[in-house]
């Protein structure tokens, strides 16, 4: 076995350095210079995409980063101008289905022989690989990895809830819920009112249901899965969850309830790894509150994927080829993502990154586990609320439903799951 | 004297005037309040609080702190950016405005109205729209990812808006005034110059707050056509407050947004008493 791995390794090796002879003449004649456009300008997004930065220069490079500031929209339409002004960036910030939909816009470069020279297909999520080679081909390369579903308890809630076992499935996390009403905590769940954290809560009981069915239904969008009776299943869950929310927190971030949520008057939220990072900043400790995966019934645990992610476009310029090169090589180095994920927060995408030794949190070690554990029993599956399981419009139409119901309560379960089999059939 | 009276109407009225005050100015005061609490202190309460000390470093920090990518200038350079955007596209288009605003309300020709529709057709142009067609004119003229092009396509925008301002201002100008100058043997701009312009400040500061209060704060354009360190103020505004893994920075961004709004503020404080006289002036013949 280790023999044929070295062979294959030896021969993806020699693959590439046919395959790349300009790449490999540019490199050494000329200084590789990349020129890049982000969302990541301030923050922890900024400081862990300036020390990437630093990392190439430090290997030689020329590092031209230009920040899009806001939101995904507004680099979208800065993108499309580089794109028609017929100056595209070397690489730039993209994820999800969108990779394929942009890569019909421009030409995008093939990084087939670089990602089989450093031997990555086999250390990222399949469903993760699919979104980064439409057509087959490497054309963009994830870079961090942050769960939507991850599960966050207040320890004073549980504390009045006189309860100290983490929710495994929906079930016990109702139980808990009601344990946690009874025992004098105002709002068992807390959360925010923006239009990712309502879909949140619909993917992750989805999800948390039958991954099979999230997968047919949300991303691949089977009709018949579409009227499967966990759809209904997960819209009752949602409406628990909903009655469970403090009904006045308008379309404000998560982050205004944090502390809420510390003191014991909230006990539960749904929300992405990021949530860790936003606690620490904000000046709460890891003893206030406990991580886990995200309710699942089959008790194994579900991984809802958001990636952020490059894709290289095309360019003629000997020295952006070889700074291409160099990105997708740092991008891919193990040491890289752990230096990015340790400022951000979130995990590496390669599943074989050791997340025992220092500067990772218990947080991030038990997202890793989950994620592994999640491709072994392939329930690692792509996020919906944050544009990873469909495009921007399917998106908007789905959460449309969502949003909607979460808000109205007098919309059914029932009536919900037609409308959102419609609001599929209305955008395909 | 006249007898104050204090007609319980009245007391009602200054009532509900004084409620509505609150309401309208309740969120600058959570601004101006938050822009003096720190970052942990608004984290760890609420967002709506008095500062338990007064933490002026918001301001330091946002001035000349904070940073953007690379960067760590705070505001500062971006303030400059959309000050050598705002005020040459300010005069332009005003300028520009008042011409063509003199041509089509005082020099009958034909299709003149023709022109004035088309121009200011512009003002019910969304902006998404016009962002491809700009996108090309750009690159055709290489100004992508210049100051001089966001200058030139905020000049040329703006011209709708001051055309019908000052089309509509001159167009109770008397004609018998401009005939008299023409028999005196004036062209068209020496009556410009010597006649119109001296009877256009009301109009001017109109056209002049708009425009300013629009180009400095407008963000699609600054964000798409420029890169890096020649981003407009509002895009540094953005920045400070986009990021997914922090907790929002209230305190520094409320600095930032208190400092990003004083050029307006203060070109309303200073041409605000013709602002409504202005934009009335032609309105009723």
């Amino acid at each position: 076995m280790p023999i044929t791995t070295t062979r294959r390794r030896l021969l993806a090796g020699s693959a590439a350095a046919l395959a790349l002879p300009a790449f490999a003449r540019a490199q050494s004649a000329v200084k590789p210079r990349l020129t890049a456009i982000s969302q990541w300008s301030a923050g922890s997004d900024g400081a862990a995409i300036t020390a990437l930065g630093k990392k190439f220069e430090e290997k030689g490079g020329t590092w031209q980063h230009s920040p899009v500031p806001g939101f995904t929209t507004e680099m979208m339409n800065k993108l499309r101008a580089q794109i028609i002004a017929g100056d595209p960036p070397a690489c730039s910030q993209l994820k999800g289905p969108e990779i394929a939909a942009w890569s019909k816009i421009a030409p995008t470069l093939d990084l087939d022989a670089v990602v089989a020279a450093a031997g990555y297909e086999k250390v990222v999520a399949p469903d993760l690989a699919k979104l980064h080679k439409p057509g087959g081909k490497w054309i963009a390369l994830p870079l961090q990895i942050y769960s939507t579903n991850m599960l966050f308890l207040s320890k004073r809630a549980m504390d009045k809830a006189k309860a100290d076992k983490i929710p495994v499935t929906w079930a016990e996390f109702n139980d808990l819920a009601d344990k946690m009403k009874s025992g004098g905590v105002a709002f068992p769940v807390a959360n925010g009112g923006t239009r990712p954290d309502d879909g949140q809560k619909f993917e992750a009981a989805l999800a948390g249901i039958s991954p099979a069915v999230y997968r047919a239904a949300i991303m691949n969008l089977d009709e018949k899965a579409l009227k499967a009776p966990e759809i209904k299943a997960a819209f009752v869950q949602v409406r628990k969850i909903a009655d469970w929310m403090d009904p006045n927190v308008g379309a404000q971030h998560f982050s205004t309830n944090l502390k809420r949520f510390v003191d014991g008057d909230m006990g539960m939220m749904i929300m992405g790894g990021w949530a860790q990072g936003v606690l620490r900043n904000a000046g709460f400790k890891f003893d206030d509150f406990m991580i886990a995966p995200g309710p699942s019934d089959n008790s194994k645990p579900v991984f809802l994927l958001n990636a952020d992610a490059f894709i290289f476009w095309q360019r003629k310029e000997p020295d952006l080829q070889a700074g291409q090169t160099l990105m997708a090589q740092l991008v891919m180095d193990p040491a890289i993502q752990t230096m990015y994920s340790q400022i951000t927060g979130s995990i590496p995408v390669r599943t074989d990154v050791d997340l025992s030794g220092e500067g990772w949190s218990d947080g991030q070690r038990r997202t890793a586990a989950a994620l592994k554990e999640a491709i072994a029993s392939n329930q690692a599956v792509l996020s919906l609320a944050h544009n990873m399981a469909q495009e921007n419009g399917m998106t908007a139409a789905m959460i449309d439903v969502i949003t909607e119901y979460v808000k109205n309560k007098t919309i059914k379960p029932e009536q919900a799951a037609t409308r959102l089999a419609e609001a599929v059939e209305s955008s395909r | 004297m006249r007898e104050r009276t204090f007609a319980p109407s009245r007391i009602l009225i200054y009532l509900i005037v004084s409620l509505i005050a609150v309401a309208w100015l309740a969120p600058l005061a959570v601004v101006v309040l938050n822009s003096l609490r720190t970052n942990e202190e608004i984290a760890q309460g609420s967002m709506i609080g008095w500062p338990q000390h007064l933490a002026w470093s918001n301001y330091a920090t946002a001035w000349s702190g904070f940073c953007v990518a690379e960067t760590c200038a705070g505001i500062r350079p971006y303030m400059l950016n959309s000050a050598l955007i705002t005020i040459p596209a300010t005069i332009l288009s005003t300028l520009l405005g008042a011409v063509a605003g003199y041509a089509v309300s005082l020099w009958r020709f034909r299709g003149d109205n023709w022109i004035y529709g088309i121009v200011t057709l512009g003002i019910f142009l969304p902006q998404q729209m016009r962002l491809l067609p700009w996108t090309i004119v750009l690159r055709d003229t290489g100004l992508m990812n210049t100051l001089t092009g966001l200058v030139v396509i905020h000049t040329i925008q703006g011209l709708s808006f001051t055309t019908l301002f000052c089309r509509n201002y001159y167009v109770a100008i008397p004609h018998e005034l401009i005939r008299a100058a023409r028999i005196d043997g004036a062209g068209f701009f020496r009556i410009f110059w010597r006649i119109i312009l001296p009877l256009s400040p009301p109009i001017l500061v109109v056209t002049v707050i708009w425009q300013f209060t629009h180009i400095w704060n407008e963000f699609l354009y600054g964000v798409t056509f420029t890169t890096g360190q020649q981003q407009p103020v509002t895009a540094a505004l953005i920045a400070l407050s986009a990021a997914v893994a922090d907790i929002p920075q209230h305190g520094v961004q409320s600095a930032a947004v208190i400092i990003a709004a004083l050029p307006t503020l203060l070109i309303y404080l200073l041409g605000g008493r013709y602002f409504v006289r202005g934009l009335t002036a032609g309105a009723v013949k």
